[in-house]
């Protein structure tokens, strides 16, 4: 049986499901092929996010009425019938005609033997040792949900110490009885709480720019402006980097780390020669640099077909030995310097957004690990030889466009917890979790601040208090907005108990008679 | 009148004000522009009329009859010639001009369009955001903006330009309030919602004022200077300009005036009533007064840190309060503060009589106020009677008050010893910078407490200033006592550890107390217990025929009963003692049978012992535990004495010899690297310039001088060296800061950098152009305590000014990010079945911080400490390591 497999963007995905039954215009030469009744469409061309069920696969003759990839240049049409999202890992599938189940380009036909075997991911209770679930299972039935990690400790401390029976028991009775003292009260103020604790910190912490853990031509924003960095959510860090971890296969050996490396730094045009501009016989000279090719690991052979493909007005190229000349064949004034523009920033060579790339051997674990400024994760997630489980940046909105809204909520976690402890300063996980899910609860990542949460709180009051007080004010006049004072800003400013603690309660006294 | 009393707000609704709502609620026409005649009363219809009620005490107003604290101010009127637009709606007017048609007056969309968009609005109402429904309103606005044809009534419509700030042009055609506000009556209510108005609170034309509405007196009172001379308010200034121009422009337009001039005088209208709203309008000249100074209008008045908002309405003045310096006492428990007589004589806490405190109260009254000169006594300043009238008591009334006392009255009471009070420094970072503490009241002007409280204030006594709140209710008192004690707050919430703990001269103390367990002469011994409350006294032991405490026994005296405790204290193993026990401290069974007290034991946020204490007897015991501590290490160290000074820094000729060496080395080090560097002999290490490797490689060299430095110090000075003391014990300073002052100070960076910049190719014109030497790049040889030479001075200081900087940039911005951040999550809550919610009950989390734990109840994060609860459970059965 054969499966056709294509690479796609979320939103194509997404728009299919919303639609099917309905036909799909690809920008993919697929010849037409009946025995393929089934499709798979990857988004980071290695996992499949969704499985289609395909009724005709012919070429595209101007369809209407059809959802189309790319607004031209289509070549296929497929009719799909039925397409849901898969949640699990697809596997026993062989290639055909050289594609690749692990890197998917553009398109591949994938055949396989029998009924897809399909790979439930274990859930998480099957990975916990019998010790663990026993103990677990114990407190259920006094009707306690014990946190995993403390039921493993016990069970750590079974093993280790050897305590058996009844003094086992006693102490997971204990162990819960603490669990249950350190429970939050209701209508604690958490929010509060979480906020002071990680700006009561923010005035120990310094200014300054650190180098890099023993890289250090790379400079790593850390302390207070990293922190600020982090809760605005800005676009851009602002010195993003990546740590890219490899293969096992790639991991032990330092030439393909090497290679790896040299081969994602994006080298433009500019980096391994000198161009000069000839206006008179409107031409441009590139003259390459053979010293800096070398450094960059590039070869005269590789370059040129490139800057061939390059069509962006109509040229005349002449090669010499280290001489790439383009003439303009209508001669223009104007063309010529956008051509020069064009040529200057044109990529050679690497991933866009990563300037640099170093690689260092990690004497911890034994790998070689690369470094990068600059960052860019949908690139790196794709390459051969990179171990996507690990790698990372530390571009939020990077990571919440690329991998979704939880994985950025994971990083805001963790590039809190590792700023203020760079810093030396100890605060709980309990506080950054509660920053990282305000922040994104709402599904997309939400800046800490006036253009954020607190401008779309629902009191006007509450708004006014904060920024741009008059604007809220006239346009809550507008729309007749309603405050209906459940916050805390906005009972403080009518005079009134707050919400919280122990003015989220009433007490009343009913006289015994 | 009678003044209601609401008794609680539920919500509250936006809208604005019609022509005839603000005609409806006006209590005078205004028409003259002045306010007081030249007897000093105000002019009937003038801007200080008394139906806008009263600012002076004794009158009465004309309107509701009330006195100044009774008259909640009326509102006037003015009527505006001609119309004019609202500066805070012009956004929104040429959003409407723009979308809608200026013949018919309908959105200029198709019906089945509008149709469309009123089944979204329709479809999304029941979780329809402000946000959502705004961005509805603008998708409306920017398809019917740029429709030409209008699809009712096929009119062609042109393009309406916003002119800033307060011009609209139609094809350069001037476009007047009048008619702007003749096509906004046209546009029908059922348009409404898609342009972004509630018709039932709001109508476009409203936007363009006619009828103005002159505010209260009482917001803009008349100050009356010593001097006698009276100074209008701001606003006031504005009004007067208003009607002054309006009364002209009415008068020229009745005579037929000029177009010319009437467009002129019109303008200028709009000019002042532009300034009368927002002084700081983009485009306008800001209004100013007669000293240059620009006018404070309504939208100053409430906008920023200072207005209305953030500095009235969210933080408020109170009573019941005091400020002044802070100093310490150590004889004062961690639960308490000392309050000087004076401020003790002012406070007061109303007390209701009841039969409970009947007798107590007529006592209180019969001390009357009492005299500063006399013995603190509280008393009563005042006392109200059930009929709500206030008697002032004096010494002269006193026993006559107290004896007519009723039960329901109110009395004032001062502040006795054991009142619980809010003790709070500022800036207030986290929940521990307000503490509830119980009065001590004290003589002298200084509020008091135990250092050990120094740390969640951040208070030191260099000049700070403290605040304090006296409750007023029985509930206020409750809860403070319960979550708000000194007690209650030993652990952080921020890392579940405590805060509280020995300090500075404790730590000093109690290391001398029980390094290598001194012999204490019986009577010095006697001295020092008799700072705690003890029951009886350690065996002594017999040397050479005389009587000795040991001092760990004297330490043991202040431990609860059953502590088992053995962890590596500072010392650890770099101990000084020979056999290398001093750093492993062990308690066993409430005795401290080994090691050297220090930081790790007691000091704040990592006393070991401290926090075991805490954790296992209780918030209680743990104040005893810190009270006592700190009042056996006043014993000590007032008996003991303990000073440090410039011969702490003197090392013997042979260190100083190899001190001077050692910089001498690295000097000729940093020569050697750099003609290695010229000569091209330095390979590059991956990712740096060679520029970078060098000098990587000689701030390696010359922090090595400073490490080797540091060994030289700290080989050559030992445990009798005060400096050494302190900073072995952790109690302050460390061993790098003494190898500073006794060796050398080190390499001066900027930015982390080497010195590097200011003359061309040099630092200083002391040097050579071109130096990359140590010296020419600000390493510094000398030592604190020989001095510095010049060049040497100046380096020194650039660095420090870099830390000064750094200090003040970091304050401002992690204060802006702190307040950002409460902002943004103070509404969380957890909610009674455990998840967190907001104000709208969205749910942010399912469980708090995935487990439910509270983290100040937690043990530094964790929910359950499991290697503690086995100790406790079966002591040593199960081997658990200590």
């Amino acid at each position: 049986m054969t499966v056709l497999a294509w690479k796609d963007t979320l939103k194509k995905v997404k728009e299919l499901i919303d639609k099917a039954p309905v036909g799909y215009c690809l920008d993919y030469d697929i010849p037409p092929d009946k025995a393929v009744k089934e499709a798979l469409i990857t988004i980071t061309g290695k996992m499949f996010v969704a499985k289609a069920k395909i009724s005709k696969i012919a070429p595209y003759q101007n369809e209407k009425n059809v959802i189309k990839k790319k607004k031209d240049k289509l070549k296929t049409l497929v009719m799909i019938e039925k397409i849901e999202e898969i949640q699990d890992d697809i596997v026993n599938y062989e290639e055909v005609n050289g594609g690749s189940v692990d890197k998917i380009l553009s398109y591949v036909i994938l055949s396989r033997k029998e009924e897809a075997k399909i790979i439930q991911r274990e859930p998480m209770e099957e990975k916990l040792s019998n010790d663990v679930k026993a103990i677990l299972h114990q407190v259920e039935k006094d009707g306690v949900d014990l946190p995993v990690k403390i039921a493993e400790q016990l069970a750590e401390a079974k093993k280790q110490y050897k305590i058996e029976g009844k003094d086992f028991d006693k102490l997971v009775k204990a162990a819960v009885e603490k669990y249950k003292e350190t429970e939050v009260d209701p209508f604690e103020a958490v929010g509060i709480v979480g906020a002071q604790s990680i700006g009561e910190p923010g005035t120990q912490m310094t200014m300054r720019t650190f180098h890099f853990a023993g890289v250090a031509e790379m400079d790593v924003t850390l302390g207070l402006p990293r922190l600020i960095e982090i809760v605005d959510a800005r676009k851009t860090p602002s010195t993003p980097s990546m740590t890219i971890y490899l293969s096992e296969k790639a991991r032990g050996d330092e030439d393909k780390a090497v290679g790896l490396a040299r081969s994602i730094e994006s080298t433009t045009l500019l980096d391994i020669a000198d161009i000069e501009v000839n206006t008179t016989e409107s031409y441009v000279k590139i003259l390459l640099d053979k010293q800096k090719m070398q450094e960059r690991g590039l070869k005269r052979e590789e370059i040129l077909p490139r800057i061939k493909k390059i069509r962006m007005q109509k040229t005349t190229i002449t090669e010499e030995e280290n001489e790439i000349r383009l003439t303009l064949d209508e001669p223009s004034f104007k063309r010529i310097y956008q051509l020069y523009e064009n040529l200057k920033t044109f990529q050679v060579k690497g991933l866009g957004g990563i300037k640099r790339a170093i690689v260092k051997f990690d004497q911890k674990a034994k790998e070689w690990v690369i470094y990068t400024q600059g960052s860019n994760l949908a690139g790196v997630l794709e390459l051969k030889d990179v171990d996507f489980s690990r790698t990372r940046t530390n571009d939020i909105i990077e990571i919440s466009q690329v991998l979704g809204v939880e994985a950025a909520r994971e990083a805001i976690i963790e590039e809190s917890t590792s700023t203020l402890h760079n810093a030396g300063l100890n605060t709980d996980i309990r506080h950054l979790m509660l920053v990282a899910d305000m922040m994104t609860f709402s599904g997309v990542v939400e800046a800490i601040g006036r253009h954020g949460i607190s401008g779309k709180k629902a009191s006007v009051l509450a708004r006014a208090a904060f920024e741009i007080t008059s604007k809220h004010l006239l346009n809550a006049g507008l729309i007749g907005e309603v405050d209906r004072l459940n916050g805390v800003a906005e009972n403080i400013i009518v005079g009134q108990p707050i919400t919280l603690g122990t003015g989220a309660v009433k007490l009343a006294y009913r006289r015994e008679d | 009148m009678k003044v209601e009393i609401s008794k609680g707000i539920e919500e509250l609704k936006f809208a604005l004000l019609s022509p005839d709502e603000i005609r409806r609620m006006s209590a005078v026409k205004v028409i003259t522009p002045d306010t007081y005649d030249d007897d000093g009363y105000p002019i009937e219809k003038g801007l200080m009329d008394p139906s806008m009620g009263v600012i002076e005490p004794g009158l009465k107003c004309k309107t509701c009859g009330g006195k100044v604290d009774q008259c909640p101010g009326h509102f006037g009127h003015i009527e505006l010639a001609m119309p004019v637009v609202h500066i805070g709606f012009i956004k929104e007017i040429y959003s409407i001009l723009s979308s809608t048609c200026s013949n018919c007056g309908r959105i200029k969309l198709a019906d089945d369009k509008l149709k469309g968009y009123f089944q979204k609005i329709k479809d999304t109402a029941d979780r329809l955001s402000d946000i959502e429904y705004d961005d509805i309103v603008s998708e409306v606005e920017s398809e019917a903006s740029d429709v030409v044809i209008c699809p009712h009534c096929h009119f062609e419509n042109q393009k309406v330009a916003l002119d800033k700030p307060t011009t609209f042009r139609e094809e350069g055609k001037k476009l007047t309030p009048k008619e702007i506000r003749e096509r906004f009556e046209k546009i029908p209510n059922e348009d409404l919602p898609l342009i972004g108005l509630d018709p039932k609170v709001a109508r476009p034309e409203w936007m363009v004022l006619t009828v103005f509405p002159v505010p209260p007196v009482n917001v803009r009172p008349t100050i009356t200077l010593e001097t006698g001379e009276r100074s209008e308010d701001d606003l006031t200034h504005k009004l007067v300009d208003v009607i002054r121009i309006n009364q002209r422009l009415r008068e020229n337009r009745d005579q037929g005036s000029p177009q010319l001039i009437i467009e002129d005088l019109w303008d200028l209208l709009q000019y002042h009533i532009t300034t009368y709203f927002d002084n700081q309008t983009p485009g306008t000249p800001p209004a100013r007064h007669r000293s240059g100074r620009s006018l404070k209008t309504l939208v100053q008045r409430l906008k920023g840190k200072e207005g209305r908002f953030r500095s009235n309405l969210s933080g408020k003045r109170v009573n019941f309060s005091a400020r002044t310096v802070i100093s310490p006492e150590p004889f004062l428990s961690i639960n308490q503060v000392g309050v000087p007589e004076k401020a003790a004589r002012e406070l007061t806490v109303t007390e209701t009589v009841t039969e409970h405190n009947f007798e107590k109260l007529k006592e209180l009254i019969k001390n009357g106020p009492g005299k500063e000169e006399d013995v603190y006594k509280p008393g009563v300043n005042y006392v109200y009677r059930t009929d709500g009238s206030r008697i002032k008591i004096s010494d002269k009334n006193a026993a006559e008050v107290a004896e007519k006392m009723e039960m329901g009255w109110q009395v004032e009471r001062q502040m006795e010893n054991g009142d619980i009070v809010l003790f709070n420094r500022q800036p207030s970072l986290h929940r521990m910078s307000m503490m509830a503490h119980e009065v001590r009241v004290l003589p002298y002007r200084t509020f008091r407490f135990n250092l050990a409280v120094c740390a969640p204030y951040n208070a030191d006594f260099d000049g700070d200033e403290m605040n304090l709140h006296v409750l007023q209710s029985q509930e206020a008192r409750a809860e403070a006592e319960i979550l708000m004690k000194v007690q209650e707050n030993f652990l952080s919430p921020r890392f579940g550890g405590p805060i509280m703990g020995a300090i500075h001269d404790h730590i000093t103390a109690l290391f001398m107390l029980t390094y290598k367990n001194p012999l204490i002469p019986l009577d010095a011994g006697l001295h020092i217990m008799s700072y705690i409350d003890v029951d009886k006294t350690p065996e002594t032991v017999e040397v050479d025929g005389k009587k000795y405490f040991r001092g760990r026994d004297i330490f043991s005296m202040i431990l609860p009963e059953g502590v088992n405790l053995e962890f590596k204290g500072k010392l650890g193993d770099k101990s000084l003692d020979p056999n290398g026990t001093e750093g492993t401290i062990k308690i066993e069974n409430g005795k401290l049978i080994n090691g050297a007290i220090d930081e790790n034991a007691i000091g704040q946020s990592k006393g070991v012992l401290l926090d075991y204490v805490l954790r296992k007897y209780g918030n209680a015991e743990g104040a005893k535990f810190l009270d006592n501590l700190t009042r056996l290490a006043a014993g000590v160290i007032s008996f003991t004495g303990f000073s440090t000074g410039i011969d702490d820094e003197d090392v013997p000729g042979e260190a100083k010899a190899q001190l001077r060496e050692v910089g001498n080395e690295a000097v000729q080090k940093v020569e050697k690297l750099i003609e290695n560097y010229k000569n091209g002999l330095i390979g590059m290490e991956p990712g740096k310039t060679l520029e970078d490797t060098l000098e990587s490689m000689v701030m390696k060299a010359l922090s090595q001088a400073r490490e080797k430095s540091s060994e030289i110090a700290s080989h050559y000075l030992g445990m009798d060296n005060s400096t050494v003391i302190m900073a072995r014990s952790g109690a302050r300073a460390n061993m790098m800061n003494l190898a500073q002052m006794a060796g050398i100070i080190g390499q001066q960076s900027i930015r982390g950098q080497r010195q590097h910049r200011g003359y061309t190719n040099r630092t200083l014109p002391h040097f050579q152009k071109g130096d990359i030497g140590a010296y020419a790049r600000g390493f510094v040889s000398s030592s604190y305590k020989e001095g510095l030479n010049p060049t040497e001075y100046f380096f020194h200081a650039t660095g420090g000014r870099e830390g000064l900087v750094d200090i003040a940039v970091r304050t401002s911005r992690s204060g802006y990010m702190q307040r950002r951040l409460i902002n943004a999550l103070e509404d969380l809550k957890v909610s009674d079945e455990g998840k967190v919610l907001d104000t709208e009950d969205s749910i942010i989390q399912l469980e708090y911080g995935e487990d439910g734990t509270d983290p100040s109840r937690s043990f530094e994060g964790e929910s359950v400490d499991v290697d503690y609860l086995i100790k406790e459970m079966f002591g040593k059965k199960y081997g658990g390591k200590q």
